[in-house]
């Protein structure tokens, strides 16, 4: 599954990246900044386009800051297809990214992954990564049996 | 005979001096990328082949990083972590390089597609010009029109000429037409640096004092042919702006072709061995088609993972380009290749004594209602994958590969590039 990604710095407005204190999430790759969205950050977060805007939600529950949503930040396209969330008003959302990373593998994502989008008891928006069974490629490149739905490719 | 003579002179001089060009693209795969994707520019880049296990290209910046060509991924992202890692696309590869083949053939007659990224061609000085400004003008008239970054080296000969761009690599383009700058740049390069001397070549040559480029130029010739036999001889040659290795335009007939790879994932599981064989053999009969030509032996090679080589060789009873025919024998030196139990990394089937198939006898000995119904049965191939893919209709023997085929990046290959003189 994807443990990261990366999304070249001109494409985050700079009210979102001041809001959401993304400084400390830029990197550089080949003189150009990107910011990177880790799983494993102390606040996992994801950008996602929602009723047509650019927003920083959290990733998963890893953390379990809810009581009641799953503790991942993955779920499976065959999972949503058989409902097992349709109780949460689920909103399907696309994760813009520029790469994605996998067991230190970066890899090119043309335009981004799909995303499960769930409220908590709270009410907070909160982002499951789509993913799928690997395909033979991604497979031996990542050493992973899963792999995120890719929006429009297929690697 | 004088006036004759004073006349080819004056066209010669007309003409201007001919010489060699070597066009090289650098970096290609990635440059190709690069040309559709610019969010790549800059960045250390790798593309990635053998079903994602391998890097086969890479960028200048992830060179830099200590990564080579063939390096299996997971060492690269030891030497490179902040690499960024694409899936190979040999048809858009295809698509810039006859580009890049127009344009040369818009400056030179004879142009040789000697591979994917490689080209060689005569060119004449032209009037009132240099060599050194055809080829910035060469090289800067790709970048215009496809956007890939060669490296152009224009000498009296083609091992010159192919020096001379690996010297001026990157985005370099330089003309070295006079002895003395010939070998200055000689001095400097080791032996090895010369296509067709590698490390055996070059340890046989080391006890002689014999290391650069230019040590070899100024070696005895009858020496060089005696250590290097009658190619080495023809590099002497070239290295001293003799002319013998021809600029071939048209693809000089196959002696031999072959199909196949690594498995990206290693096997000993004979069903799937037996799977690669028949794909391999389904592409070797399309390329036997395309050519028209049909194979009197056949050659299985399986490299093991434990360095052991296994071949097996089966010569038809007559030249045949028949899947049936052809998979009997393939089948019988598969099973004289196959080390039981060990774990095989690459298979190659390769045909060899090809005879064109115009020229092959018919069987004696077989039932002539067999032989139509195997035609039939290619003709319905040839044409259902015609329409709907290739690889469309396939033999099912090769249903343990399914992931294979679900991947359109496995339609298509370096090797289906066709009309190179090279791999």
């Amino acid at each position: 599954m994807c443990l990261g990604i990366a999304l070249a710095a001109s494409e985050i407005p700079n009210d979102l990246i001041d809001r959401h204190a993304l400084r400390r999430r830029i990197h550089e790759r080949g003189g150009e900044p990107e910011f990177r969205f880790l799983y494993r950050d102390r606040h996992p977060r994801l950008p996602v386009w929602r009723d047509g805007r650019l927003q920083i939600v959290r990733w998963g529950n890893g953390q379990k800051k809810s009581r009641f949503l799953p503790d991942t930040g993955w779920t499976w396209q065959a999972t949503i297809d058989q409902g097992y969330w349709k109780n949460l008003n689920p909103a399907p959302v696309d994760i813009p990214a520029s790469l994605g990373l996998e067991r230190g593998v970066w890899y090119r994502i043309r335009q981004g992954v799909r995303g499960l989008l769930v409220p908590d008891e709270r009410g907070v928006a909160v982002v499951y990564m789509i993913c799928e069974p690997s395909s033979h490629y991604y497979q031996i490149m990542t050493r992973s049996n899963r792999m995120p739905t890719l929006i429009e490719e297929r690697i | 005979m004088s006036g004759v003579c004073t006349k080819l002179l004056f066209m010669e001089q007309i003409q201007g001096m001919k010489a060699v060009g070597h066009l090289d693209a650098d970096c290609f795969y990635v440059s190709a990328e690069r040309v559709r994707d610019s969010f790549l520019l800059g960045k250390p880049v790798g593309v990635l082949g053998n079903q994602g296990a391998c890097v086969i290209a890479k960028s200048y910046e992830m060179k830099a990083a200590g990564v080579s060509t063939g390096m299996p991924i997971w060492d690269a992202l030891v030497k490179c972590p902040e690499g960024v890692y694409i899936k190979r696309d040999f048809r858009w590869y295809e698509v810039l390089s006859r580009l890049m083949l127009e344009v040369a053939r818009e400056v030179s007659p004879r142009v040789e597609y000697y591979s994917i990224d490689e080209f060689f061609f005569t060119v004449a000085e032209p009037r009132g010009g240099s060599f050194q400004v055809l080829a910035e003008s060469i090289r800067d008239r790709i970048w215009e029109r496809v956007r890939v970054p060669v490296t152009v080296g224009i000498a009296r000969t083609r091992t010159l000429a192919k020096l001379i761009s690996d010297a001026a690599k990157p985005f370099g383009a330089l003309a070295v037409v006079d002895r003395g700058a010939e070998e200055r740049l000689l001095s400097g390069r080791p032996v090895t640096e010369i296509t067709g001397i590698a490390g055996r070549r070059a340890a046989r040559l080391e006890p002689w004092g014999i290391t650069t480029c230019l040590d070899l130029a100024r070696a005895d010739r009858r020496l060089v042919r005696s250590l290097l036999t009658a190619s080495g001889e023809a590099l002497w040659w070239e290295l001293n702006g003799d002319p013998v290795r021809a600029i071939e335009p048209r693809r000089p007939a196959h002696k031999a072709l072959s199909r196949g790879g690594s498995f990206g994932e290693s096997t000993s599981d004979p069903a799937v061995l037996h799977a690669w064989l028949v794909r391999n053999l389904e592409r070797l009969i399309e390329e036997l088609e395309y050519h028209g030509v049909a194979a009197g032996r056949l050659t299985v090679a399986i490299p093991y993972k434990s360095g052991q080589t296994g071949v097996g060789q089966v010569h038809l009873a007559v030249p045949s380009d028949r899947f049936d025919l052809l998979l009997d024998a393939a089948r019988s030196a598969l099973r004289k290749a196959w080390i039981p139990r060990a774990t095989a990394t690459h298979m190659h089937v390769i045909a060899e004594q090809l005879t064109h198939r115009v020229d092959c006898p018919g069987d004696l000995f077989e039932p002539p209602a067999r032989a139509a119904q195997a035609q039939a049965v290619a003709r319905l191939k040839r044409a259902v994958n015609a329409r709907h893919g290739r690889f469309a209709l396939r033999s099912a023997a090769t249903q343990a590969l399914g992931p294979i085929y679900r991947d359109a990046a496995n339609a298509y290959d370096i090797c289906d590039v066709r009309g190179k003189s090279c791999f």
